[in-house]
Order: structure tokens, then C-alpha cells, then sequence
């Protein structure tokens, strides 16, 4: 089987010595995954991205790159594989430009000048930001903040990249517009694991869920079968997808097929609709 | 959109980005005011400051591109304290009248003479001078620029960190206080000097909570791509040109030349 990018063994973490934000938690990530973080405010998501990208050092566990463990000394290789993309824009953004801002990563990769310069021109293009280049990023609006974000980590060329809840604060646009950089990044082989509170999207859009609840994985797997199982969402407060809703109702009136899988897309729904009736 | 962020305070970052003069070398720029400055403050001559004043004035103007009232709108904050500097320096206070002009308050006279006030008045411009020197690097050059000048400066790194980390936290503190103030408004948490008192201090002891909370997600952020203790950012090449030297040391003659005319 394909050695996964990142592994993780009984990650524990605990904030204060006391209560245990991770208790025990193991995940595999493959090249190329596209995996949706569910679970309820407080269950430990955003402590396992920083624990994933080696900014919080696990109080017990391993994580593992490449099937090589990594050591105490040597979190700085995570940061240089694994890149988040922090929730709240303005805790992310420190330089007074644009470009400065997203120069920021890869001048702590210690890379040349030139490759800086390619990078940042790279990630800037890749998020349609070249405008803003001179602009200082805190008089830009929500979106705009967002796009400089994700350019940040761009700019840094991790091969897997966490966001956490990318989505919150964005209007409709926006969102639409992070769906369509997430699809290029995956495309291009990039392995993306957001957190989200959007069940309708993490349904349309995740290869894998995972369910964070009180600190643990209580469930992974497809997000078909993830998004069934009554006793996970129960745990994890979490609601089924609207469209997985809607096919459950058709299926039990027989308007689909009893064996027909439910699908991501509500013009996927349609298209299935209609080869019924045909 | 121009985001409404920083609460009536308009950050140097903004003023360098509208500004014609962003483009300069930030370390032609940082080497014009430093000169500058320190002409100014040895010719010690009102002539030699008010040339300072007016002649940045108009590099603010011409290639800045900035209106001269809100220059002189920035300039106001410091005038208001050399004014008030200069009046003391220009009066004395005296249980018998004294000097040329005498101002009894019936406990005890502000007395003052004509030197004093030239005195004072040369402080105020002389001040003032230096201030626009310093006002030509802060309007026109972002602040991660002057930091990577001082640090090509050799300047203590962590001297030149806790001054850019200062800088930007100013304006995370005053965002978040105008929207704990916008908040406590809007459960008429001013109306009355009682209830605003309680507010005032609800709204101050939550920023100390809040700021402890931002800098740890700061830092998070930072040495979440790989921030290991030294603040870096790509500075855009931005090439020194020939006629701008040429320019500085004109004007630095001009400055001499006025000191030897005045002397």
C-alpha cells in the first residue's frame, strides 16, 4: 500500500497539563487526500493543526513524514511540508504589503532571493492578487484577506495544507471562489485537509471525513458512510447534508433507484432524477 | 472597498502605499531625513528650519503627492507640544516682576523678554524642522521597509522586531478596542458618566485579555510558517537613482549655504 505523506500515532496534547485537548488521536494522510475535519467547536481541530505543522509540541504520540518519525528538533521540516491556513485572516497577516506578506514564509525557508521572487510572483498570480501587490493587506476586505492567506501558504510550496474553517466570514462569492482554488489545488495533486462547520460542502467536496469529537477521532471514512451513521453525528452534534437528506426521502418513496449511490451535487441529483424517469 | 480598520487612525502603511514617494529607496530615503535632520539641528538657524520646513513640505506636495492641509494636519500634533514646549522655555515664572513683559497673577508674575522668545520661537522651528525630516521618512516608507533598512544598519534585531511587533499590535489594540467601545454602544453602555465609567473599565480589562489571547494566535501564526526568531520580508528592489543624489545634495548646500549667509 501507498506510504502515507503524514502519520500520526496516539497524538496527545494537553493545553494546560491538566484537561486534554487531543487524547490520543492516529490518522493516516495520503498524497492527494481531500479530507473534511468535522466535529464540534472545542473538539481538539484546531490543536491538531498545530500539532500537525509543528507549532504545538505533542505532549505524548508521534508524527510521523514520510513513514520517518519526526523528532523534538526537527518540527521545523513539518512547517516546511505542511502549511496552515489560519481561520481568522487578521491573526495570519504581520507585513505591511501584499507581497511582503507573502514573501514572509519562504524568507524563513531561508531560499534564495530569486526564488523568493518567483514564489511570491507564483502565489500572488495563483490567487488573482497581482493588483494588490503594493497595498497594504489590512485595509483589504474579508475575501481579499483570505486570498492573501492561502497565497501565504502557497508561496511556501507545501505539499499538504490544512485549513482551518476557510470558509467562516466569507459571503457567497467568496466561498464560491475558495471551492474553485481548492479544486485547482487538488487537482494539481496538492493534499488538502480543511476543518468545516459547512456539512453541505465537506459532503460535495471530501474524498474522507474525519469526526473530531471531545479531543478524539470517532469516525473516518467515506463521507457517505461517515455522514449515516446516526450514533457519530449524535456525538459530534453534527447534521446529515442536506442533499444526502433529500436523496433518503426520494429512495424511501422509490422515486431513485434502491441501489443508487447518493450524489455530491444537486445537479447530480437531477441527472439522476431524470435517468429514472427515462 | 476601503476596509474601515483601524478606526480613524490612518496607519503610516496606508500613507506610504497613496504616497508618490513609496517607490524611492527606503535607504536614499532614511539617509535624506537623517541628514537632514542633523543639518537642521546644527545650523541652528530659523532660517536654515524654516527652508527644512517648507522645502519638505513641498517633496511631500510635488512628489508625494499629498495635500499640503493634511500634511500640516499631521505636522499640528507635534506643533501643539513644541508650542506648549516653547512657552515654557520662553517664559519664567517669578515672585517679582522681572524681564521686559510682566504678567502679574497676583500670587506670582510670567515674566518674559524679547531674547527668550527668539530663543523659543528658534527652538519651535528648529524642532519643527526636524520633525518634517522625520515626517519625510514615516509618510512615504512602509514600516517593514525602515525596519529591513535598520537592519541592514546593523541595528540589534531584537531591537528592530520589538519595534515592528509594537507598531502592528498599536493597530490590533485599536481595532479591537473600537469594537468592544462599538459593542458596549450598542447595549447604551455611555449613557450615562456612571455606566460609561463601568464600561471604560469593562472595555480595558477585556483588551488585556483579548491582546494576551491575539499575540499567542499571532504567534502561532508566525512560527507557523517557520518564523524562528527573525522578522523577514522580500523587499521589492527599488533602485536608487542618480538625479535623486544629486537633488539631496543640493538641497544639503542649499542648507549649508543659508547657515553661512546667516551666520
Amino acid at each position: 500500500m501507498e506510504q502515507p505523506v503524514l502519520q500520526v500515532r496516539d497524538l496527545r496534547f494537553s493545553y494546560d497539563g491538566k484537561g486534554q485537548a487531543l487524547g490520543g488521536v492516529s490518522l493516516d494522510i495520503r498524497a492527494g487526500e481531500r479530507i473534511a475535519v468535522l466535529g464540534p467547536n472545542g473538539a481538539g481541530k484546531s490543536t491538531f493543526f498545530l500539532c500537525l505543522n509543528g507549532v504545538l509540541t505533542p505532549g505524548s504520540g508521534e508524527i510521523l513524514l514520510d513513514g520517518k518519525p519526526v523528532g523534538k528538533k526537527e518540527r521545523k521540516r513539518l512547517c516546511e511540508r505542511v502549511g496552515i491556513v489560519f481561520q481568522n485572516a487578521d491573526d495570519q497577516i504581520i507585513a505591511s504589503t501584499v507581497a511582503a506578506e507573502v514573501s514572509f514564509g519562504p524568507m524563513n525557508l531561508r531560499l534564495p532571493k530569486e526564488e523568493v521572487v518567483r514564489r511570491v510572483d507564483h502565489a500572488l498570480d495563483y490567487m488573482d492578487l497581482q493588483a494588490f501587490r503594493a497595498r497594504p493587506p489590512h485595509e483589504l476586505s474579508g475575501g481579499e484577506k483570505k486570498r492573501v492567506t492561502i497565497a501565504d501558504i502557497l508561496a511556501m510550496e507545501s505539499e499538504v495544507i490544512l485549513f482551518d474553517e476557510p470558509a467562516a466570514s466569507l459571503d457567497p462569492m467568496g466561498e464560491e471562489r475558495l471551492e474553485a482554488v481548492l479544486g485547482r489545488l487538488s487537482d494539481e495533486g496538492r493534499t488538502l485537509v480543511i476543518s468545516t462547520h459547512d456539512m453541505d460542502f465537506a459532503f460535495r467536496w471530501a474524498t474522507r471525513a474525519v469526526v473530531f469529537a471531545g479531543g478524539q477521532v470517532i469516525a473516518d471514512g467515506a463521507p457517505d458512510a461517515v455522514f449515516r451513521d446516526a450514533e457519530t453525528l449524535r456525538r459530534a452534534h453534527l447534521k446529515p447534508p442536506a442533499l444526502l437528506e433529500v436523496f433518503d426521502m426520494l429512495r424511501a418513496r422509490g422515486l431513485v433507484p434502491a441501489d443508487a449511490v447518493c450524489p455530491r451535487t444537486a445537479a447530480g441529483l437531477e441527472a439522476l432524477l431524470d435517468s429514472g424517469r427515462a | 472597498m476601503r476596509h474601515k480598520h483601524s478606526h480613524g487612525v490612518r496607519s503610516i502603511d496606508h500613507l506610504a502605499y497613496t504616497s508618490g514617494m513609496s517607490g524611492w529607496n527606503p535607504a536614499f530615503k532614511t539617509v535624506l531625513a537623517a541628514g537632514t535632520l542633523v543639518l537642521c539641528l546644527a545650523a541652528n538657524r530659523p532660517a536654515v528650519s524654516l527652508a527644512v520646513i517648507a522645502a519638505l513640505a513641498a517633496l511631500q506636495k510635488i512628489k508625494g503627492g499629498m495635500e499640503l492641509r493634511d500634511y500640516f494636519g499631521l505636522l499640528r500634533v507635534p506643533l501643539v507640544f513644541l508650542l506648549l514646549g516653547g512657552l515654557a522655555v520662553a517664559c519664567d515664572l517669578s515672585f517679582a516682576p522681572a524681564g521686559e513683559w510682566c504678567l502679574s497673577l497676583h500670587w506670582f508674575y510670567i515674566c518674559t523678554d524679547a531674547g527668550s522668545i527668539r530663543f523659543a520661537l528658534a527652538l519651535v522651528l528648529k524642532s519643527l524642522g526636524a520633525v518634517s525630516a522625520l515626517y519625510l521618512l514615516a509618510l512615504t516608507t512602509a514600516a517593514c521597509e525602515f525596519v529591513g533598512v535598520l537592519r541592514r544598519a546593523h541595528l540589534p534585531g531584537l531591537l528592530t522586531e520589538l519595534m515592528y511587533l509594537i507598531y502592528r499590535f498599536i493597530f490590533v489594540l485599536l481595532d479591537t478596542h473600537g469594537r468592544m467601545r462599538e459593542a458596549a454602544g450598542a447595549r447604551l453602555g455611555w449613557r450615562d458618566f456612571r455606566t460609561s465609567c463601568r464600561s471604560f473599565g469593562g472595555t480595558a480589562a477585556g483588551l488585556l485579555v483579548v491582546s494576551l489571547r491575539k499575540s499567542r494566535a499571532y504567534y502561532d501564526a508566525m512560527a507557523a510558517r517557520g518564523y524562528d526568531g527573525a522578522l523577514c520580508f522580500l523587499e521589492e528592489d527599488k533602485p536608487l537613482r542618480a538625479a535623486q543624489v544629486a537633488g539631496m545634495l543640493a538641497f544639503w548646500a542649499g542648507l549649508v549655504l543659508l547657515r553661512i549667509v546667516f551666520a
